[in-house]
C-alpha cells in the first residue's frame, strides 16, 4: 500500500463529507455552515493535490517516474481534482452552494470508483514507449480541464431544466454559468485534441487516424461548436440550450468511459 | 462572388423578389445549414466508431448478417470517413463557412470607416450612461487609458477597446479551413507505409499503404546498424531504439537513433519507430567453425551444402528445433531436425563433418513507419491559429465608449458592448467612480 493511495482514500471520504456539509447548509440555511464547507473544500483540494504529488514521487521511487496521468486510475483521480479546481476558481464570480454540492458529488463518484472498484488497477505502472512524451502531460491536462468545465456546464443545464425554485439561482445566472464553462471548456478541449494530434504525429507519424477515441473527442468538440452557434448566431436560449449542454456532456462521458469499455483503439486506459 | 453582388443589389429600390441565386446564396450562408452540417458530421462519425472501419468482408460477415452487411456496404458505413457523402458534407461545410464568414468579415472591415456617434435617441437608450458635470472631453478622456481613440469629432469622441475580439471568429473559421486544406494536401501528395529492417539490411523504398499500394522511393537509402529492445522488470517494453545510417550514393550521410516519440526527419520524409519482431538465428558449430544462419540461410563449403529451412518453437514437445536440408553423398537432398534441448538430436554427422546446433538466438528486426506529409505545416499553422483565435474570442471582447459634449452641462459618457455585458457593466461602474459622475 502506498501513502498516496491512503491520502486519496481520505480525500474520497472528504468529498462525501462535503456533500453532507452542503445538505446541512440547505437544511439550516446558515452562512457559517457554508463558510465551514468552503474551508473544508480548500483542505480537501489541498490533500487531493498532495495525494497526486505523493503518487508522482512514489513513481520515481519505483524508478518508473512519471506524472500521475498515465492510466485509468490516475485519470479518474485527476478528473476529480480538475472538478475541484474548476469550482474553486469559479468561486469569485459564481458562488452557488448547489453547484459546489453537485460538483463534490461528481468528484466523489470518480474518486470512489477509482478507490473502491476492483476493476480499476491502482498500481503505478511503467510507461510504454508511446506514452513517454511531454505531450502526454499537456494533452491529458487540457482534456481533463475541459471535461471538468463541461461537467459544470452540465450541472448548470440540469439546474435550469429541473427548475427547483427555492434553492436555484436565477435563470440568467445559470445561462451565464453554462456559457462561461463552455467558454473555458471549448478552447481547452481544442487544445487537448490538437496536442494529441501533434503528439500522435511525433509518436507514430499521423496526426489523425480516426481512432475511436479521437473520433469521439471530435464529435464532442463538434457538438460544443454547434452549441456556440446555436446560442450566438441563432439565439437559442433556455431549455433548448440546456438540452444541448446535457447531450454534450453525455458525449464527454462516452468519450472518456464508453470508448474504453465498448470500443477499442490506441487509447488503452480502460484496458488496464 | 456574383452572389454577393446580387445580394448588395437587393438594397436598391424597389426591392426585387429574391432570385434563385439569392436563395442559393441565402441557404449556403445560413447558420442553420452550419448547425445541420455539424450535427450530420457528428452523427455519421458515431457510425464510424461503432462499425469497424476498413475491415475485410469476412470480418463483417462474422459479425453481421448478409443483408445488414449489404446495407453497410451500400451506405459506405464500412469506410465512413472516406466515403463520398462524408467528403461531400465536409466540402459543403467549407463552402458554408466561406459564404458565411467572408461577407461578414468584409462588412466588418468596411464598418471601421463608418464609425459614428449615434444620435441622441440611441445614446439615451444605452443602459450604461452617465454625465460628468462641468468637464470637457479632453479632461475626461485621460481616464480611458486602455482605450483606443477610434474617432475624434467636433464635440464628440469614440473610444474602443478589445477590437481584436471581433476578428477572432474569422481567425477560427479560417483556421478550420486551413486544417482541412492541410489534410487534403497530405492525402493527395503524401504517403505512408511500413518498413521492416533487419540488422545490416538496407532499403530505399517503401510500399505505400492504402489503395495506392505503390512503391515509393525514399530518395535515399536507410541502413539498420543496430536495434535494441529493452524491457521493464514486469516484461512491458520500455524502449525500442533503431540505430540507422542514412545513405546517399552509398555513403553514410547521417546517423540517428530512432525511438518512439523521436522520429527521423530527412528530406521531408519522417521515419518512426512503430513495432518490432524477431527472427530466430541458429548458431551452428560446423567442423569446429562457428556459423550463424537465419531462417533460409545457406552454408556452403566444398562439398558440404546445407540450409536452415524451418524453425519450430516446439518440435513434438521436445523444445525448439530447426529443420536442416542438405545434399547427401549420392546427390539426393535430405532433411533432418536439429533439436536444441535434446543432446542426441543436437549433433549429426553430414558428409563426415560434425554439425552441431549450439544455440537458437532471437534476432530482432525493427518495424518502422515511413510517412511523407507535405501538408503538415499547414495543419500546424491552422492549429496555432485556432488556439489563438479561440483565446482571443473568449477573453477579449469589443466595447465602445462615446464621449459627447453637452453644452453648459458637461460630458455625456455612454458605452456599449455586444458580448460580455456583465463584465462591461462592472468595468463601467469602476470607470464611473473614477470619473466622479452620476
Ligand atoms: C467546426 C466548425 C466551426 C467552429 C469551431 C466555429 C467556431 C466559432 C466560434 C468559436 C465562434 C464564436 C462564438 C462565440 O463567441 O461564442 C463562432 C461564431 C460564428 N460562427 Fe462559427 N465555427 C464553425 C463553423 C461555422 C460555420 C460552418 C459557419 C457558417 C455558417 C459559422 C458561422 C458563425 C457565425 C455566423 C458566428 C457568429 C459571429 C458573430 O458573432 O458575429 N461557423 N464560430
Amino acid at each position: 500500500m502506498f501513502v498516496s493511495n491512503e491520502i486519496l482514500a481520505v480525500v474520497t471520504f472528504l468529498y462525501l463529507f462535503l456533500f453532507f456539509g452542503h445538505l446541512v447548509y440547505f437544511a439550516a440555511k446558515s452562512e457559517r455552515v457554508l463558510t465551514f464547507v468552503w474551508v473544508a473544500l480548500y483542505i480537501t483540494f489541498g490533500l487531493h493535490t498532495a495525494g497526486l504529488i505523493a503518487r508522482w514521487v512514489e513513481s520515481y521511487r519505483l524508478s518508473v517516474g512519471h506524472a500521475p496521468l498515465s492510466n485509468f486510475y490516475e485519470s479518474l483521480i485527476f478528473y476529480g481534482w480538475c472538478i475541484s479546481l474548476t469550482v474553486i476558481s469559479m468561486k469569485k464570480r459564481l458562488r452557488f452552494p448547489l453547484l459546489t454540492m453537485f460538483a463534490c458529488l461528481i468528484a466523489l463518484g470518480f474518486m470512489g470508483y477509482a478507490s473502491f472498484s476492483s476493476s480499476v488497477d491502482k498500481k503505478i505502472q511503467p510507461l510504454i514507449p508511446a506514452l513517454q512524451s511531454n505531450w502526454l502531460h499537456i494533452h491529458v491536462f487540457t482534456c481533463f480541464i475541459a471535461y471538468a468545465a463541461f461537467a459544470v456546464s452540465f450541472l448548470a443545464a440540469l439546474f435550469s431544466i429541473f427548475n427547483w425554485k427555492r434553492i436555484m439561482p436565477p435563470e440568467e445566472t445559470l445561462e451565464e454559468l453554462n456559457y462561461r464553462s463552455v467558454m473555458v471548456g471549448f478552447p481547452m478541449l481544442s487544445a487537448g485534441i490538437l496536442t494529441g494530434a501533434v503528439w500522435a504525429h511525433y509518436a507514430w507519424g499521423s496526426y489523425w487516424s480516426w481512432d475511436p477515441k479521437e473520433t469521439w473527442s471530435l464529435i464532442t468538440w463538434i457538438f460544443y461548436a454547434l452549441f456556440l452557434h446555436a446560442r450566438f448566431a441563432r439565439g437559442w436560449k433556455g431549455r433548448r440550450i440546456a438540452l444541448l449542454s446535457v447531450i454534450g456532456f453525455a458525449s464527454v462521458i462516452f468519450t472518456y468511459f464508453g470508448v474504453n469499455f465498448i470500443l477499442s483503439g490506441l487509447h488503452s486506459y480502460g484496458a488496464a | 462572388m456574383s452572389a454577393t453582388k446580387s445580394n448588395g443589389g437587393r438594397e436598391g429600390q424597389p426591392p426585387p423578389s429574391p432570385t434563385f441565386l439569392d436563395q442559393v446564396y441565402e441557404f449556403l450562408s445560413s447558420v442553420t445549414l452550419a448547425i445541420a452540417l455539424l450535427a450530420f458530421i457528428a452523427v455519421t462519425s458515431i457510425f464510424g466508431t461503432l462499425i469497424k472501419q476498413q475491415a475485410t468482408p469476412a470480418e463483417y460477415l462474422s459479425f453481421y448478417s448478409d443483408s445488414t452487411y449489404a446495407i453497410i456496404r451500400f451506405l459506405g458505413l464500412d469506410d465512413v470517413f472516406h466515403s463520398r457523402w462524408f467528403v461531400a458534407a465536409i466540402s459543403l461545410f467549407v463552402l458554408n463557412m466561406i459564404f458565411c464568414s467572408l461577407p461578414r468579415f468584409i462588412k466588418l472591415l468596411r464598418s471601421r470607416a463608418l464609425i459614428k456617434v449615434p444620435n441622441q435617441k440611441t445614446l439615451d437608450a444605452m443602459g450604461l450612461r452617465c454625465l460628468v458635470p462641468g468637464k470637457r472631453i479632453e479632461d475626461v478622456a485621460g481616464v480611458f487609458k486602455r482605450y483606443r481613440n477610434a474617432q475624434t469629432n467636433e464635440g464628440s469622441r469614440v473610444l474602443e477597446r478589445g477590437s481584436l475580439g471581433r476578428y477572432a471568429v474569422y481567425m477560427v473559421h479560417l483556421s478550420i479551413i486551413l486544417i482541412l486544406v492541410g489534410g487534403l494536401i497530405g492525402s493527395l501528395f503524401g504517403y505512408r507505409g511500413p518498413l521492416t529492417l533487419a540488422k545490416g539490411e538496407i532499403k530505399d523504398s517503401v510500399t505505400a499503404r492504402g489503395n495506392k499500394g505503390e512503391i515509393r522511393p525514399l530518395g535515399f537509402a536507410l541502413k539498420l546498424t543496430d536495434f535494441k529492445v529493452s524491457f521493464y522488470p514486469s516484461g512491458e517494453p520500455k524502449d525500442y531504439v533503431s540505430n540507422v545510417d542514412v545513405m546517399e550514393n552509398g555513403k553514410s550521410v547521417l546517423q540517428k537513433s530512432i525511438r518512439v516519440n523521436d522520429p527521423l526527419n530527412y528530406k521531408g520524409v519522417n521515419i518512426y519507430q512503430s513495432s518490432y519482431g524477431s527472427n530466430p538465428l541458429f548458431v551452428f558449430d560446423i567442423g569446429g567453425e562457428r556459423v550463424e544462419l537465419g531462417q533460409g540461410g545457406v552454408y556452403k563449403k566444398e562439398k558440404l551444402h546445407l540450409m536452415a529451412v524451418r524453425y519450430e518453437k516446439s518440435v513434438h514437445n521436445f523444445g525448439p528445433g530447426v529443420l536442416v536440408a542438405y545434399v547427401q553423398e549420392n546427390g539426393q537432398p535430405q532433411t533432418s531436425w536439429f533439436l536444441k534441448d535434446v543432446p542426441r538430436l543436437r549433433e549429426r554427422s553430414i558428409l563426415g563433418t560434425t554439425v552441431r546446433l549450439d544455440d537458437i538466438k532471437e534476432e530482432f528486426y525493427t518495424g518502422l513507419e515511413v510517412s511523407r506529409d507535405p501538408g503538415v505545416w499547414v495543419v500546424w499553422f491552422g492549429f496555432a491559429l485556432i488556439l489563438f483565435g479561440l483565446c482571443v474570442n473568449f477573453f477579449f471582447y469589443h466595447r465602445r465608449i462615446y464621449l459627447v459634449e453637452v453644452p453648459n452641462k458637461g460630458v455625456l459618457v455612454a458605452g456599449t458592448a455586444l458580448k460580455n455585458k456583465e463584465g462591461f457593466k462592472e468595468e463601467f461602474e469602476k470607470l464611473k467612480g473614477r470619473l466622479g459622475c452620476s
